[in-house]
């Protein structure tokens, strides 16, 4: 047995050779392109892409901040509106933009480069409200009437980037008092807490066979739902809800890492994201919109609707005070003190 | 000849061994006599080189070989549960040393179950070790030790898991290899009736020391003390002197002496009498017991003692 | 009988895997806690919130503790007092909810305990479930454990005792029970630790209420950058986790003894009653350990055949090839450490009980200690496949110390006098004898290696994508397909570690009788 194991060894001792220069890349855990995007990078730039990931958006950034001495990446993707504040402020990034689609941006990041957007909003299981003849809520206040009792789920904001997304939405809808004066009343109401989207979604949504017939997730999911369908639905079983108050603009974006050691490379990568065909792809492998505006929307994302306004609080506040928010939440959902 | 020079030996500060010395000659054996617990297997362990002595030298045949390890003293140990390797049959057990020192594994295996045959056991050398009888165990244990031609051999209480009958059979057996062997042999026991069967000289531990090293004879004649005089097995032990079955006089001109107990044997009886400074116990054979009246409990019995044939230390 | 000391002891075996221990352990955590600054808010300990989870924490893994214990041992006993088909390959079964992912285990428990569950009975966001959860995870260990333990009980002494009078209760407490005792001591340690440092199934289960403090210090570290915090915790944890550790191993030295060997004696079973005993225990264990896996395995059956095409893609291929690649590596790796921290570890309560250390650390603040202490390895393979190892050599190590323990020390002696060197004792002796134990703790460490998740805390890289990480991926994105997808994996993985644990614990030619 053990001969055979060190044989085994040395089989996979056969290891990734590195040879021309290498760029390295630091995303976020759902960071994905097809293959032979990442090919065609590496026969224009002759250089070899080294993916790293470094977990959620939020734990990936705090891991470029502790290793800003000796900086693991070149360029980073995955950082967006609610930590690009954070970002600047530690001081991991080069202040980086790009020439491609400079002028036809949909949106933008102070200091980086907007790839993509997209949203995060409420998803409603719409087979258990047609069955339940329970109108859908009108606003967000209507969650917190005894009819809606138990029925939402969301994400925990200290554990999960949706989660909070969907507390700071809700901060700059209804007022930072307004806001948490809400959250007291929905954790009265029966509020779930899960620890991130996959378990919220995948556990806690009647969708999948949980209790909860809203679920804070992406206004993308619906179309994912019919992407990602068995038997290729004509309309999605899931849909947006969209309430004033409860969306918010997530925008993502590149930026190169403050000593890192291939800032012309790094470059040529964030040009490479803002191209029309990652833009293209990204849609339907990350299921966000394009940054870039003009480029085709894939056809299936006429199953999401996209809302029309979203309420964000401005990026000063939430470099400033999205920690004490998220105290102040624990403390009120989860710590149920007063 | 094994030799052991003023050995040392204490476990968290109790003392197990304690300026040990003896030889034995070569062909010899001697058996280690002592009550449980009195560090003979410890003794052993320390010649075996299993446990370092705090102090002295084990010398075999001229040379030192305190600082050796185990494996390189030539010698063969039987331990008192057989020790044999329950992972490996009858003659893999065997053939154990042979391959250790080299000898390929067929041959050793060759060897083995002829080793095997000649302590009676052949056509069993495929034999798990559980599938063997205790006395069958104790053979293999045996025909392992002795394989490998042995400097010295320690034999660590080899009997004390067998019966009566069958201890009798192997120790007659025993007795006859060893006297076919030149080489020192140490058998460490707390049975003097094996000590006795078995060995040239007998050495007597008490408290980490040799109390007494004699043949079998010198220290039934002549025990050193009167732990010595209890220990190998005499039954009317006083302060400075024993009284051997043989200076109890019988019958006519012997004073009267009232009879506490009375228990019948296989042949004649144990008697207890109340002697002059203590109870005696006399062994009563059935030629004694003829020649007077049976014993009763609370009778009389004539007994004297011949004070010339008294052992005194 | 006097007890023969070996000659030397081997506590110096133990500088590799304390080297490894504290170049992965002890320098991150250090330079963590330093990044810190120990510059903790004094309030944290006095929150009544933080104090209530903590004392959850310790609560629930003591009631775990306890349930596995009552509910494992009297499992045990039935299978390993009666010979039965299969029982083999159940007690190899019966290691595969350690492979589980975690949120796939979810899963499957929730539709047995869920809002739709099969049984009716719906649990979720009860502390039911979460205990449930737990001994679904746990059980394995202790009945691993204790049917090694009663193992080496020998034969001869449960019949004498039962012809000296005793009733087979009493029997099992006054003869069985000494013996099985120290095996029981170091898979209950495990499992504290386990609990009280629990981090996803007690999430995903109970819900945040339920939340242990493994939790608090992730969101701290990962959320917050709160380090100093976060090590203050980390440290209290690692405390609390010492003195567990600390106790187990003192008792476990105090209790162990060498065992003579012989085959364990086992019954067919015979009669009704015997029958219906061995059928109730094994509806027991198909409830706890079984159930969740079979609704599983069920749910990815009936999945679409579209659904079982996840397995020709290229993602898949790779994944199921790093999956054995690093787990084999991995395993290696962590046999190595265990065996040497095992055989160390014998005559030394330290030892034994930093064995465990790799259990009490935070993994959150390792992972991030390690960033901050070689971030020029951060993105290897070789960080990557040594974290594994770390998580998964305790096992190995404490198989060893075990077996090392039960193994009577006149064979390794006997073995000297007859011209082994140390080392060919160990080869030729020790390590045979030893062997099953070693097995079954090779078994749990692949099983460790293949499952385990508290890796995604590290940095990884595309091409290292594992049938966890696949999983985990899949569930990432809504769609029905997805599930399936997951599912579909989650049985090839449950397949594969199958595969895995026969071949390690592939049955060696026994001289097992039965009566």
């Amino acid at each position: 047995m053990f001969k055979k194991s060190v044989l085994l060894l040395a089989l996979a001792g056969v290891s990734l050779t590195t040879l021309a220069a290498e760029l390295r890349v630091m995303t976020h855990s759902s960071f994905s392109l097809p293959k032979e995007r990442i090919a065609e990078f590496e026969k224009q730039s002759g250089a070899k892409l080294a993916i790293i990931k470094g977990g959620d958006a939020g734990e990936m950034l705090n891991k470029l901040i502790l290793t800003r001495a000796n900086p693991v990446a070149d360029v980073v993707y995955g950082i967006d509106n609610t930590l690009i504040g954070k970002a600047n402020a530690a001081g991991v990034l080069e202040p980086t933009s790009s020439k491609v689609g400079r002028n036809v941006a949909v949106a933008s990041l102070p200091g980086a480069v907007a790839i993509d957007y997209g949203y995060v909003t409420l998803n409603i299981d719409k087979a258990w409200f047609a069955g339940s003849k329970l109108p859908l809520p009108a606003t967000l206040d209507d969650l917190t009437r005894p009819a809606y009792k138990d029925l939402l789920v969301v994400e925990n904001p200290a554990t999960s980037s949706p989660g909070l997304a969907f507390l700071l939405a809700t901060i700059a809808g209804k007022g930072e008092e307004g806001a948490f004066q809400w959250w007291g009343k929905l954790r009265d109401n029966g509020l779930k807490v899960a620890k991130g989207w996959s378990e919220a979604y995948y556990t806690d949504f009647t969708r999948n066979g949980g209790a909860r017939p809203i679920v804070v997730s992406y206004a993308t999911s619906p179309a994912a739902e019919v992407f990602y369908s068995k038997e290729k639905l004509a309309e999605s079983p899931t849909a947006n809800l969209l309430l004033k108050g409860g969306v918010f603009m997530q925008v993502e974006g590149v930026a190169r890492v403050k000593g890192g050691l291939q800032p012309a490379l790094a470059q040529q990568f964030v040009d490479f994201l803002r191209g029309e065909a990652v833009q293209k792809e990204l849609q339907t492998s990350m299921w966000m919109y394009p940054a870039v505006a003009g480029v085709a929307l894939a056809p299936v994302f006429k199953h999401a609707a996209q809302p029309a306004s979203f309420s964000n609080p401005d990026l000063k506040a939430m470099q400033h005070k999205t920690a004490a928010w998220v105290s102040r939440w624990t403390r009120l959902v989860i710590k149920n003190a007063p | 000849m094994l030799e052991l020079r003023d050995l040392a030996l204490a476990f968290a500060g109790r003392r197990v061994l304690d300026g040990l010395s003896l030889q034995v000659a070569a062909g010899e054996t001697v058996a280690l006599l002592g009550p449980s617990g009195e560090g003979k297997s410890s003794l052993l362990a320390v010649i075996a080189g299993l446990l370092r002595p705090q102090h002295g030298q084990v010398w075999l045949g001229g040379r030192d070989i305190s600082r050796l390890p185990p494996e390189r003293r030539q010698l063969a140990m039987m331990f008192q549960d057989h020790a044999l390797f329950p992972h490996l049959d009858a003659a893999a057990n065997v053939a154990f040393g042979l391959q250790e020192r080299g000898v390929p594994r067929a041959a050793a295996r060759l060897r083995a179950e002829a080793a095997l045959a000649a302590v009676g056991l052949a056509g069993r050398g495929a034999a798990a070790c559980h599938e063997l009888s205790g006395g069958q165990q104790q053979r293999v244990a045996l025909a392992r030790a002795l394989i490998g031609e042995p400097a010295l051999f320690l034999l660590d209480e080899p009997f004390s898991s067998l019966d009566t009958h069958l201890k009798q059979q192997l120790i007659d057996d025993l007795r006859q290899r060893l006297s076919a062997m030149a080489v020192p042999t140490l058998l460490v026991t707390h049975d003097r009736h094996e000590a006795f069967a078995l060995a040239d000289r007998v050495a007597i531990l008490q408290h980490g020391r040799l109390i007494q090293v004699g043949t079998p004879g010198e220290v039934l004649a002549r025990p050193a003390s009167a732990w010595v005089a209890r220990f190998v097995g005499f039954d009317n032990v006083a302060a400075d002197h024993a009284i051997p079955p043989a200076a109890f006089l019988l019958g006519d001109g012997q004073p009267l002496r009232t009879v506490k107990l009375v228990e019948p044997r296989v042949e004649g009886c144990r008697v207890v009498v109340a002697g002059d400074g203590g109870d005696w116990v006399l062994s009563l054979s059935a030629r004694e017991l003829a020649a007077q009246p049976y014993p009763q409990r609370g009778g009389r019995l004539a007994v004297g003692v011949d004070r010339a044939a008294l052992l005194r230390w | 009988m006097q007890k023969v000391l070996p000659l030397s002891d081997y506590r110096w075996l133990a500088l590799p895997p304390l080297s490894f221990l504290l170049l992965l352990v002890g320098l991150p955590l250090s330079r963590l806690l330093y990044e810190g600054g120990l510059a903790f808010s004094p309030a944290l300990l006095g929150d009544a919130y933080l104090q209530w989870r903590l004392g959850w924490s310790l609560l629930q893994a003591a009631a775990t503790c306890a349930l596995t214990l009552l509910l494992g041992l009297p499992l045990a006993w039935v299978l390993a007092h009666f010979e039965f088909r299969g029982r083999t390959l159940l007690l190899r079964v019966l290691m595969l909810p350690f492979v589980m992912p975690t949120l796939v285990a979810g899963l499957g428990v929730l539709a047995l305990f869920g809002p739709h569950g099969l049984s009716g009975l719906n649990l979720q966001d009860t502390p039911w479930l979460l205990l449930y959860g737990n001994l679904f995870y746990n059980l394995p260990l202790l009945i691993r454990a204790a049917v090694d333990g009663f193992d080496h009980v020998p034969a001869s002494r449960l019949m004498v005792a039962r012809t000296l009078g005793a009733s087979r209760w009493r029997t099992f407490w006054r003869v069985e029970w000494p013996v099985v005792r120290p095996w029981l001591a170091s898979a209950l340690c495990l499992i504290f630790l386990y609990c009280f440092s629990g981090f996803g199934l007690a999430l995903l289960l109970g819900g945040q209420r339920y939340a242990t403090v493994e939790v608090e210090i992730y969101s701290l570290v990962a959320y917050e950058l709160n380090l100093a915090d976060a090590g203050a915790l980390a440290l209290l944890m690692l405390l609390l986790g010492a003195v567990i550790a600390l106790l187990y191993a003192l008792i476990e030295r105090r209790l162990a003894r060498p065992d003579k060997r012989s085959p364990p004696l086992r019954q067919p079973v015979q009669g009704w009653p015997q029958r219906l005993l061995l059928l109730a225990s094994l509806l027991l264990l198909a409830l706890f350990a079984a159930a969740p896996l079979l609704a599983v395995l069920l749910r990815a059956l009936l999945a679409d055949a579209a659904a079982w095409r996840v397995l020709l893609q290229d993602d898949t291929q790779l994944a199921l090839g790093n999956t054995l690649r690093f787990s084999l590596l991995a395993l290696l790796l962590a046999t190595l450490l265990g065996l040497l921290h095992g055989l160390a570890a014998q005559r030394s309560a330290g030892l034994r009980a930093l064995m465990f250390l790799p259990f009490m650390v935070s993994p959150v603040c390792v992972a991030f200690g390690l960033l901050l202490a070689y971030p020029a390895y951060s993105a290897t393979l070789a960080l990557l496949v040594a974290a594994y190892a770390l998580l998964a050599y305790p096992f190995v190590a404490k198989a060893v110390v075990s077996a090392r323990d039960a193994l009577p020390a006149a064979l390794p002696n006997a073995a000297r006098t007859l011209g082994a060197s140390p080392w060919r004792v160990f080869w030729r002796v020790s390590l045979p004898l030893m062997r099953p134990a070693l097995r079954r703790g090779m078994a749990f460490a692949a099983a460790t290696a293949v499952g385990e998740f508290a890796v995604s805390l590290f940095l990884s890289r595309p091409e290292w994508l594992t049938l966890t990480t696949l999983i985990y991926q899949h569930l990432g994105r809504p769609g029905a397909a997805n599930l399936e997808a997951a599912l579909v994996l989650s049985s090839v993985l449950l397949l594969l570690a199958l595969l895995a644990f026969m071949a390690i614990e592939w049955p060696e030619k026994t001289h097992a009788r039965t009566s």
